[in-house]
């Protein structure tokens, strides 16, 4: 399948994880990897799926580099019916009220300009023991393994 | 030919620095020099104890040393051991990235009293770095000066109860000194209006947690931006969510004016809109900021950076040490990107210098591995309410008694 892992982070650990994610998935797939900053709001439509990494701050936003794409996903108003992007989030549930809110929000924001979520949304806190790797891959892989996220080559 | 590139200070500065000169080459030889024995700087070091997820950048800088083939020479200073020139003199390009340790002094009659202690000095006592002074007796009302996120990490540390504490990596020592003080009230005092201040709402925010608080606040004034009107309800919001046995007083506009020792300790006297008020302290904790520690002559050495003036140094400076105490982390990653870039177009390798070979001949040198095992040893011997148990004495650090167990 032809996948677009970008990222939204502030201090890299969100670039730090899509590069993970990219190598273990390219033995299989065509990869792309690259920083949301550097990624406009169309560009989703080139891959068959995007999988987000998305880190979050101040009260529960976007990192630094998720928000020009996300100010060109509210000025440009792209139409994204047809992209399809699996989520996943990075936190802290020291910030209990606001835990992984970025990754919601920017989920809500494409799933508001059309584009369809495929498998759930996870997010890794950073005050538990887990490393985010080894959640982050085997929800990719189980995301490509379920008939939903193939769906969209098929369909071609 | 490959480029030798040598960084000083293994904070997020010089590690971000040599992660994105890494992306850019990976064939470069970049060395990565720290006066400690353990790597990444403040944020061992200054990043407070039970703000575990923002430490959690060290496994992204690990990743520099292991994967991508960075060295780490720790425990040697710069400007003791070898000299600055002499690493000119072996590499293409070095970076300064050695931070800011010193505690910028108030600048009033009687900063310099004892019971005066900087808050960059009890944050590296509490969070055991090898070089910090014995923690001070802060007796049970002490005053903060101060309103930046440095000095709020101080009163949520000293405010936390034992339990509070729990899966934080703050030492037996530090945990035991903190148990015993029976602090009555902390008192906080800023220059500007609440609004103006400089810390971070999400940061007063996590206050509101705290079991043991009761605070008020003094004339905090009023703001017209986004940012202070947060800030301002933040502080409503503390103040209605804490009624705990500690008063917590927030002075906003008082203006520190003059220090004095009284029977009871110090006396404090801030100007404030309501004309000139003393407050009594049981001891005065400074955090308006960082300055040069003196031990590297910053001045000198930001005028003979390249970015400065002297293109033929090779010499960059980046992050608190050329900034000066501004920026958080994020900011040292942006920052370290653009040098990288500046310093990969203007590389000149020059195979006669002789890059690490110059650390030949001195001695007690500790590589990233020891730190690998240090950090696992840490790891492993960690009380069961702590993440980690930090190893304090230099000494120890270099050749950790217990460390085949690890
Ligand atoms: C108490 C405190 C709490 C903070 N909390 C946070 C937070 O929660 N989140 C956040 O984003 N930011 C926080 N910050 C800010 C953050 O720590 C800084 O932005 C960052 O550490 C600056 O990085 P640096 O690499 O420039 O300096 P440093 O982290 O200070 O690193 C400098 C390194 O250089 C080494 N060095 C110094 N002199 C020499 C020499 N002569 N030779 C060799 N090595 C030398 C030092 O040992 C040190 O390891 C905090 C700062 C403080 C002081
Ligand atoms: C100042 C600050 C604010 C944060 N706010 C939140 C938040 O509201 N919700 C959350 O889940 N995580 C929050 N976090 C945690 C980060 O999202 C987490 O540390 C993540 O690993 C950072 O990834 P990045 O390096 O890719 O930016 C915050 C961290 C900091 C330092």
């Amino acid at each position: 399948m032809n996948i677009a892992i970008l990222f939204g982070t502030e201090t890299g650990n969100a670039e730090m994880l899509a590069e993970d994610i990219s190598s273990a998935l390219e033995d299989e797939h065509q990869t792309r990897f690259a920083n949301l900053q550097d990624t406009g709001p169309s560009e989703l439509r080139d891959a068959e799926l995007n999988i987000i990494v998305c880190s979050s701050y101040g009260d529960g936003e976007l990192p630094a580099s998720a928000k020009p794409f996300a100010d060109r996903l509210r000025e440009e108003q792209t139409d994204l019916d047809g992209v399809r992007f699996a989520m996943f989030g990075l936190g802290d549930g020291e910030y209990a009220t606001t835990f992984g809110h970025g990754s919601m929000k920017l989920a809500e924001m494409l799933i508001g300009r059309g584009a369809e979520i495929v498998g759930e949304r996870l997010v890794h806190d950073a005050s538990g023991d887990d490393l985010p790797e080894d959640i982050a891959i085997p929800w990719a892989e189980a995301i490509l393994a379920s008939g939903n996220a193939a769906a969209a080559s098929t369909a071609e | 030919m490959t480029a030798k590139v040598a960084i000083i200070g293994a904070g997020p500065s010089g590690c971000y620095t040599a992660q994105a000169l890494l992306k850019m080459d990976p064939d470069l030889e970049v060395d990565v020099i720290d006066a400690q024995p353990t790597p990444f700087g403040l944020v061992r070091y200054g990043v407070a104890a039970d703000h575990q997820g923002t430490k959690g950048v060290a496994r992204q800088f690990a990743r520099i040393f292991i994967r991508q083939k960075a060295r780490f020479f720790g425990n040697i200073r710069i400007g003791e051991q070898v000299t600055l020139g002499e690493l000119q003199d072996a590499y293409d390009a070095v970076v300064i990235a050695a931070g800011l340790s010193g505690d910028r002094r108030l600048g009033i009659p009687g900063d310099d009293l004892p019971g005066i202690i900087g808050s960059g000095s009890l944050t590296r006592a509490l969070y055991e770095h090898p070089d910090a002074a014995a923690l001070p007796e802060l007796g049970q009302d002490p005053v903060i000066i101060g309103t930046g996120n440095v000095a709020i990490d101080v009163l949520r540390l000293l405010a936390k109860t034992p339990e509070e504490l729990r899966g934080s990596d703050l030492g037996d020592g530090p945990t035991a000194w903190l148990a015993a003080h029976k602090f009555r009230k902390i008192t906080v005092v800023g220059r500007s209006s609440a609004g103006a201040a400089r810390f971070s709402p999400v940061l007063l925010k996590e206050l509101a947690d705290l079991s043991a608080i009761d605070v008020s606040v003094m004339h905090p004034g009023s703001a017209n931006d986004e940012e202070g009107k947060r800030r301002l309800e933040a502080l409503a919001e503390l103040v209605a969510a804490t009624s705990g046995p500690v008063q917590v007083d927030f002075h906003f506009d008082s203006c520190p004016i003059a220090i004095e020792d009284v029977s009871t300790g110090l006396k404090l006297d801030v100007e404030t809109p309501e004309g000139r008020q003393s407050l009594l302290a049981s001891s005065i904790i400074t955090a308006i900021g960082f300055t040069s520690d003196g031990s590297l002559d910053r001045d000198t050495m930001l005028d003979s950076a390249q970015d400065r003036m002297r293109p033929e140094n090779r010499t960059y400076t980046i992050g608190w040490f050329r900034n000066g105490p501004v920026g958080a982390i994020p900011k040292c990653r942006e920052d370290a990107q653009a040098l990288a870039q500046r310093v990969m177009s203007e590389l000149q390798p020059d195979p006669d210098r002789i890059g690490r070979n110059l650390f030949e001949t001195v001695p007690d040198i500790v590589g990233f591995d020891h730190w690998q095992r240090v950090d696992a040893l840490e790891l492993s011997t960690a009380p069961d309410d702590r993440c980690r148990r930090k190893i304090f004495h230099k000494a120890e650090l270099l050749r950790p008694s217990n460390l085949q167990d690890a």
